[in-house]
């Protein structure tokens, strides 16, 4: 019977197809004749990192769940994939930066006080209590996310914390305005920055980097009026990993302005010229702080602080290693969120970025928080799909397909892809 | 059985009757050849791999003071490469961080891991005699760039 033969035949050649895609899906996953059971790789270069998260171990923390180690001391904790399902990330999941190895383990309330101090009229120090009783609460639902989060993309690689996609997090943050407490310790006139200061401390020379962490936003920022001093995450007391007991809330913004364990907020009359300002988290003055190692090596790009997040949206399910049968429809989830304001469409393409569809958008929260995202998907074809998705912003911006790279390895924001491998259904 | 003869419905279950018994037999004997030939599934796969285990952190219970305490954060201390300079580069680098800031990195050739260590002398202040740096650069170089990392 001639059909079933070319049936037959066409079966064995996309089968041969598959196997042959399916080589690839390994050599993607730098995994050749792995199991479940064997030990991921512990570093992934000099290629790109092809993995979701990073590669290191899961390690157990105090008030956290398990989390994917970077670093110990400093601790440095990814958030694993399926977290992002849903718009919230739980606090005992949500990711961990510090720079510096001097860490709060204890905060004692009775001694704990946030000063205003600097170029302002009153000088204020305030108890935690009087942070929870004199100033009325704001909440904001805002994404914080490490300027390095996927730095393990970057081609060629760079030195630093060698994120996956897990440096990212959306919390309902309550707290003080810091618009009030500069207005309560009232700014004197001439003054161009505020410095946040956290408990943090390393140990560093004075003057150097490795001592204190210090950031700085320039008063004429309309985002001032944004940040919130926050001591609620998720309608809890932050984990001190997080920040215990307030933080710098800077929505739109990279966490590197989200100084935690907040003690002083200083009012500054010239530029601040420390370490974390002058000469870290600096990006390219080009269109998407994009450059090359060769312009930079020239001495040509003029570098600027990093600001505000690039729109972004990322698959949370399924996972890299979904296997489907052949006939059944795939609830393809995840999140989308930008830094430049809300995010209103998410597509997705079933055949790696050639076409798009529209997704549907979970509830909005606001302009800062991540919106979730869903689309039901059923393969038509035996073997593996290369899904990606791409969000658009209210100001028009939209995930671009291109790679970033910078030598600080800030601001990846290409656009996401998935496998999901189709199998037969019989 | 009352479900195939509602199935059956009008049908001339006289002609259809002998036709699907005889289809039903053939697929049975079919199935029944097809699981001693091929196995549906594997069971009980087990293999001893180590790939680690999470042990369970203790829980202090909390005191009504205004002191909120996690104790002390654990440490994950890695191995790096047995060869010489190993203990050189523990030392001035455990100073402000842990050794997993080296093996976090990604293959770094020479020249990427001078300059680390340059900005570590630089820019984060780390008192380092240059002859001690020379062989701390040597030792990523032979372990920890894209030609000689292993692990």
């Amino acid at each position: 019977m001639p059909g079933i033969s070319r049936r037959k035949l066409l079966e064995t050649l996309s089968a041969g197809a598959g196997a042959l895609a399916l080589g690839r899906f390994a050599e993607a996953a730098g995994a050749q004749q792995m199991h479940a059971s064997d030990r991921l790789p512990p570093f992934t270069g000099p290629g790109a990192n092809p993995y979701w998260s990073s590669v290191g171990p899961v390690a157990t923390y105090p008030q956290k769940y398990p989390l994917i180690l970077l670093t110990d001391r400093p601790v440095q904790l990814e958030t694993p994939q399926h977290y992002f399902l849903s718009p919230f990330t739980p606090n005992g999941a949500f990711y961990v930066r510090w720079h510096l190895d001097e860490i709060p383990t204890t905060v004692d309330l009775a001694e704990w006080r946030l000063e205003v101090t600097g170029n302002v009229e009153k000088p204020l120090r305030f108890r935690f209590s009087e942070l929870l009783s004199r100033f009325p609460s704001s909440s904001v639902a805002a994404v914080n996310q490490c300027s390095g989060n996927s730095r393990s993309r970057l081609q060629p690689r760079v030195p630093g914390g060698q994120w996956g996609n897990g440096a990212m997090g959306n919390a309902m943050w309550t707290g003080v305005r810091l618009a009030e407490l500069l207005r309560a310790a009232g700014v004197k006139p001439g003054s161009l920055q505020v410095q946040f200061q956290g408990m943090d401390r390393g140990k560093g020379p004075a003057g150097h980097g490795s001592n204190a962490f210090l950031k700085s936003l320039d008063l004429s920022n309309p985002v001032i009026e944004e940040c919130l001093v926050a001591y609620e995450m998720n309608g809890e007391p932050l984990p001190l990993l997080n920040g215990f007991p307030v933080r710098l809330v800077v929505p739109g913004y990279f966490a590197t302005y989200w100084v935690k364990a907040l003690t002083d907020i200083r009012v500054l009359d010239k530029t601040d010229e420390n370490f974390w300002m002058k000469s870290a988290y600096r990006i390219p003055d080009t269109p998407r702080g994009a450059t090359t190692p060769d312009d930079v090596k020239a001495g040509t790009v003029k570098m600027i602080p990093i600001g505000r997040m690039p729109v972004r949206s990322f698959f949370a399910a399924p996972e890299a290693d979904a296997k489907v049968p052949l006939g059944m429809s795939v609830a393809l989830r995840g999140i989308a969120f930008s830094g430049h304001g809300r995010v209103t469409r998410v597509d997705v393409s079933e055949d790696d970025g050639k076409t798009w569809a529209p997704a549907q958008l979970g509830q909005e929260y606001g302009a800062y928080s991540f919106r979730t995202w869903e689309f039901s998907w059923k393969p038509q074809r035996r073997g593996p799909h290369t899904l990606a998705v791409r969000a658009t912003d209210e100001k028009g911006n939209v995930q671009s397909d291109e790679p970033v790279w910078n030598p600080g390895g800030y601001l990846w924001n290409r656009i996401e892809r998935q496998q999901i491998m189709a199998g037969a259904a019989q | 059985m009352t479900h195939r003869a509602d199935f059956r419905g009008g049908r001339e279950a006289g002609t259809t009757r002998p036709l699907a018994l005889f289809f039903l037999s053939a697929t049975a004997i079919v199935l029944a050849a097809g699981t001693l030939l091929y196995a549906q599934s594997e069971r009980g796969d087990y293999t001893q791999r180590n790939l680690g285990s999470l042990a369970q952190p203790v829980v202090p219970a909390p005191t009504d003071d205004a002191k909120y305490s996690i104790g002390s954060y654990p440490l994950y201390w890695p191995e790096l490469e047995a060869g010489e300079g190993k203990g050189l580069v523990t030392g001035y680098c455990n100073t402000c961080h842990s050794p997993r800031f080296v093996l976090m990195q990604p293959p770094l050739t020479r020249d990427q891991w001078a300059a680390e260590v340059g900005k570590m002398v630089k820019t984060f202040g780390l008192d380092i005699p240059e002859s001690d740096q020379a062989i701390v650069i040597k030792y990523l170089a032979e372990h920890y760039s894209p030609e000689t990392r292993k692990k």
